[in-house]
């Protein structure tokens, strides 16, 4: 998940230029670390930072920052951060500017390095937990049937009515959901053609009422039936739901994607943040964030804390195996100003 | 020669909260009289030429211009020419532009607004400034700006709010004697307001002084500066004795005792003009308005001398005497006796 | 000028310090950093042609200067009567009309957008009421459009227009207004020949300042815009945040900071020349 899932990255653009020292007379034992901020903070300080400070006597400050602020830090030789808990394709970025340290999967004592997903473990970055877009629909517009694909999001004559997708500012836009509805198999959509993906996406485009740039402004759109279809991240859709909103999704082809964590090569405290990923990897802890986040845990061994109830409200366990698929993104990495540059020419169109 | 119109306000009346600014003022104004309001500030007098123009509507009384009711009439409805404290010229248009306005708004025709243009700024000799702008003139010049355009649509009736009050001494006498001359050529009615007493001597036919928001006198200028009414006339036009006097029976006795005889009036104040007092060393010969004094002091101020005499009784007399030929000084110390004639002098009301 | 030229630099001094120090600096880092980045002279021409040319900034550039000019005109509309109300109304009906208008400057763009979406979406308070009174069968597209994007910025503008045109106003000598009346003109002859004429400087600034402003947005056409109502600045955004593509966003940014100077430099001429006239 990127940042935007709860503060609007732009806001933040005016400040990474000029980075006011976030660091001034440190702490020894303190890590500090970028997350999406709001609430994801206050669930990760319960089950996470503070527990760790207790164990550890390490403290953790989160802190707000964009993709760019963090690429800023690392040309400038300023980097203010030790762990980068962010989406993780912003990490394979960083990772291939050479940002990044491995992370010390041997030096972890409180997480079994096996136990995690194979597809979320990689050398720079490790998975904390996996956030899936899902296909969702009002209740209100369709109290009977209701569209179970991607192919029946597209078809506007069966199912009408405004309907949103996400925009390339969330880091990409709903291209593997254009392939679905063209026909292409799960399994086939890499590498995308991005030229068909955007001739599908020209079918729709009338019916797209907006496409969404924030986590928050596709909640919003939803709960006000300003559509009445689009593709949402399944924690901010669940949210909705929980509160009586009259909205419901399918499982039905959803793209899981990956939060990831990553450490500054530079890192001041480089062994306090390889710490804290291995006290966040742990499966009740896990567990712990996951349910309250809606979000799926990467360590296998954390399903066992949880309920079945809670399992179904999350991706990553049999719900994704059966019906979802992973976003590439070293297909989106490598193709980054492509996709930008067309996507700018489509939208201006 | 457009001639002019009379104007006449009935009884007008206008207060402001629960002040009353104008209070009850009727006056009339035949056609082709340069008419003066004069007084100190807050005296009602601009409050009154704001009536006459119909920028304040009067809470009582009408307002009426050759013989039309105007009371409820708009300023641009009445016709006027009117020239502003400050000259109110327009910065954004130049001399021929700011003289043409109260044609161009009329929608008269381009050669009629030419001509007149032409005539109005010959006529205060400002021919050839027409493209200049008012930050490009002389005060002075600004001024006749100011007055060309009040006169170029030939207005039968001309007010003029203390058009000369940001000028110096000297050009303002200048055009005093411009502006009168204008105005007499043209024959307009014209409503000067001013609290400069010389000013209002020397240009009107004749002048309302204003006191509180109400005439105190009105008259020809002579006839309000040598016979005023009352304490306020009296010492707003120039300088006045303004002596107690006490009664006894039909007699009147000044400051020394010596009897007094004066022109006309019944009160206790008895007013004279400085210049109408002689000075003389002789002693007193026994007859009405002889005053013994001492000389205070004697201020020499060129063809004039002004003494100041103590008569007694805590009393001062100011006595201008012409510095003729063969003038005697008075040094101060010297015992003097002072004389005026009964009819140069008026008993007021205290 | 009462102040000598010295103490009104040494007095300006901390806070030039501090804009060079937190604007200049950075923003010569990152153009210079990023320019560095393609190499020489010829190369950077290469791609600067490359950038600026393509289809998409071409395009946004367009959309930035209609959008803008567009919203400039109707702040300027609004912004009139507005300012004219403001600087003939006195005590508690200026302190309301004042508050009014500056108030939005204190509530974050966040959540005005939220206050917009209650009002102007597809079922927000202006739909209802068209729908409730029928005056319309379908709800009207009032956000997430073009429509959308310049009813957001002409309201976070309207201050800058309305601020500078009251000052012009404030300034105009009443007694020309008199004097203009005085002389037969009647309240619509007063208004063009006069009034208008005294505060066309005003009005010229108003206008610049505002299409200055107007060219840098954002966060509004972010929020508000559909999909195609892209501006200069979003695109430079997208090109910091999105495509970490740093060289394109410096090009993008010396186009619209030259443009934004020059039109500056001619607010200040404009300014100045008010100024002097008083």
């Amino acid at each position: 998940m990127t940042d935007t899932m709860i503060l609007p990255r732009r806001l933040l653009l005016g400040a990474a230029l000029a980075t006011p020292a976030l660091r001034g007379a440190k702490a020894a034992g303190e890590v500090i670390v970028r997350t999406p901020g709001g609430v994801y903070d206050d669930i990760m300080r319960q089950h996470v930072y503070d527990p760790f400070t207790r164990e550890t006597g390490i403290t953790v400050r989160p802190v707000a920052a964009t993709g760019a602020k963090l690429i800023a830090m690392f040309r400038a030789n300023n980097v203010e951060l030790d762990l980068i808990d962010t989406g993780d394709k912003q990490l394979l970025a960083l990772e291939n500017m050479g940002a990044l340290a491995p992370i010390a999967y041997d030096q972890w004592r409180w997480s079994k390095p096996e136990d995690i997903e194979p597809e979320v473990k990689k050398t720079y970055q490790c998975g904390n937990f996996t956030y899936a877009t899902v296909l969702a629909y009002s209740k209100t517009a369709f109290p009977n049937a209701h569209p179970n694909s991607w192919a029946e999001f597209w078809d506007a004559g069966r199912f009408p009515g405004p309907r949103m997708l996400a925009d390339a500012a969330t880091g990409s836009p709903n291209f593997e959901f254009a392939l679905l509805a063209d026909g292409v198999p799960k399994d086939q959509i890499y590498p995308i053609d991005i030229d068909r993906a955007l001739r599908a996406m020209t079918r729709i485009r009338p019916q797209i009422r907006r496409f969404w740039d924030t986590g928050a402004l596709s909640a919003q759109m939803m709960s006000d039936q300003e559509v009445v279809l689009g593709s949402i991240w399944n924690g901010r859709l669940q949210t909705l739901i929980d509160r009586n909103a009259p909205l419901a999704y399918t499982w039905n082809e959803h793209m899981i994607q990956v939060q990831a964590l990553g450490v500054f090569k530079d890192a001041r405290n480089k062994e306090g943040a390889q710490r804290l990923a291995d006290f966040m990897m742990q499966p009740n802890v896990q567990a712990a964030y996951a349910k309250q986040l809606i979000y799926g845990p990467t360590n296998k061994q954390a399903q066992q804390f949880l309920t079945a109830e809670e399992k179904a409200r999350m991706p990553g366990g049999e719900n994704s195996q059966r019906s979802g698929f992973y976003q590439n993104i070293n297909w989106w990495e490598d193709n980054r100003d492509r996709v930008n540059r067309a996507w700018s020419r489509w939208v201006l169109r | 020669m457009s001639g002019g119109a009379s104007v006449a306000l009935e009884a007008v009346t206008k207060r402001y909260g629960t002040e009353t600014v104008v209070a009850g003022v009727s006056l009339a104004i035949p056609a082709g009289e340069f008419f003066t309001l004069l007084g100190p500030s807050g005296s009602g007098k601009t409050t009154t030429l704001s009536m006459l123009a119909g920028f304040v509507i009067p809470d009582e009384g009408r307002v009426v211009m050759g013989g039309q009711d105007m009371t409820q009439v708009p300023p641009r409805g009445r016709g006027l020419g009117m020239v502003f404290q400050n000259y109110a010229i327009f910065p954004h248009l130049n001399v021929a532009e700011n003289v043409a306005f109260p044609l161009t708004v009329k929608g008269a025709p381009k050669a009629e607004i030419q001509a007149r243009v032409a005539e109005a700024l010959a006529m205060v000799k400002l021919t050839g400034f027409e493209a200049r702008y008012a930050r490009q003139l002389s005060g002075g010049q600004q001024q006749r700006v100011a007055l060309a355009r009040a006169i170029v649509a030939h207005p039968r009736i001309v007010l003029m709010d203390e058009p000369l009050g940001a000028l110096d001494k000297n050009l303002r006498f200048h055009m005093q004697v411009e502006i009168k001359e204008i105005q007499q050529r043209l024959g307009m009615t014209a409503i000067y307001v001013t609290h400069d007493q010389e000013e209002a001597l020397t240009m009107s036919d004749r002048i309302a002084i204003m006191d509180g928001g109400r005439i105190a006198q009105m008259g020809p200028p002579r006839e309000v500066y040598e016979k005023p009414d009352s304490r306020f006339v009296a010492a707003f036009l120039g300088e006045a004795n303004l002596l107690d006097v006490t009664r006894d029976g039909a007699l009147v006795r000044g400051p020394g005792g010596g009897a007094i005889e004066a022109g006309a009036g019944q009160g206790t104040t008895l007013f004279v003009r400085p210049e109408k007092v002689t000075v003389s060393a002789a002693a007193p010969s026994g007859g009405p308005n002889q005053l013994p004094g001492q000389v205070l002091h004697a201020s020499f101020l060129g063809n004039v001398v002004r003494y100041a005499v103590d008569v007694g009784q805590g009393a001062t007399v100011l006595a201008d005497a012409v510095n003729g030929p063969g003038a005697v000084l008075h040094a101060p110390g010297a015992p003097v006796t002072l004389h005026w004639r009964a009819e140069d002098s008026r008993l007021l009301a205290a | 000028m009462p102040l000598s030229r010295l103490t009104a630099w040494l007095l300006l001094a901390p806070t030039l310090l501090l804009l060079v120090l937190v604007f200049l600096v950075p923003i010569g880092w990152f153009i210079g950093g990023s320019l560095a980045e393609l190499g020489t002279l010829s190369e950077i021409w290469e791609e600067a042609d490359a950038v600026l040319f393509s289809g998409a900034v071409g395009g946004a550039i367009l959309n930035t200067n209609w959008i803008a000019a567009l919203v400039t005109l109707l702040v300027l509309l609004i912004g009139y009567p507005m300012s004219y109300a403001l600087s003939r109304a006195k005590g508690l009906v200026f302190t309301a009309i004042l508050l009014c208008i500056v108030l939005p400057y204190f509530t974050s763009t966040i959540v005005r957008t939220y206050a917009w979406m209650v009002l102007l979406g597809r079922n927000g308070l202006i739909n209802q009421i068209l729908l409730g009174i029928g005056l319309i069968n379908e709800p009207l597209q009032l956000m997430y459009n073009r429509t959308g994007v310049i009813i957001g910025m002409t309201y976070v503008l309207l201050p800058y227009m309305v601020l500078t045109l009251y000052a012009a106003m404030k300034a105009v000598d009443q007694r020309l207004l008199q004097a203009a009346e005085g002389m037969g003109a009647s309240p619509a002859t007063v208004f063009l020949k006069v009034f208008m004429p005294l505060t066309l400087h005003g009005v010229i600034a108003g206008v610049l300042i505002t299409f200055i402003l107007a060219l840098g947005f954002f966060v509004t056409p972010a929020l508000m815009g559909g999909p195609g109502d892209i501006m200069i600045a979003m695109l430079i955004e997208r090109e910091v945040e999105l495509t970490y593509n740093w060289p394109t966003a410096a090009l993008m940014t010396i186009v619209l900071l030259t443009v934004t100077l020059i039109l500056y430099a001619f607010y200040a001429r404009i300014s100045d020349q008010g100024e002097a006239r008083r």
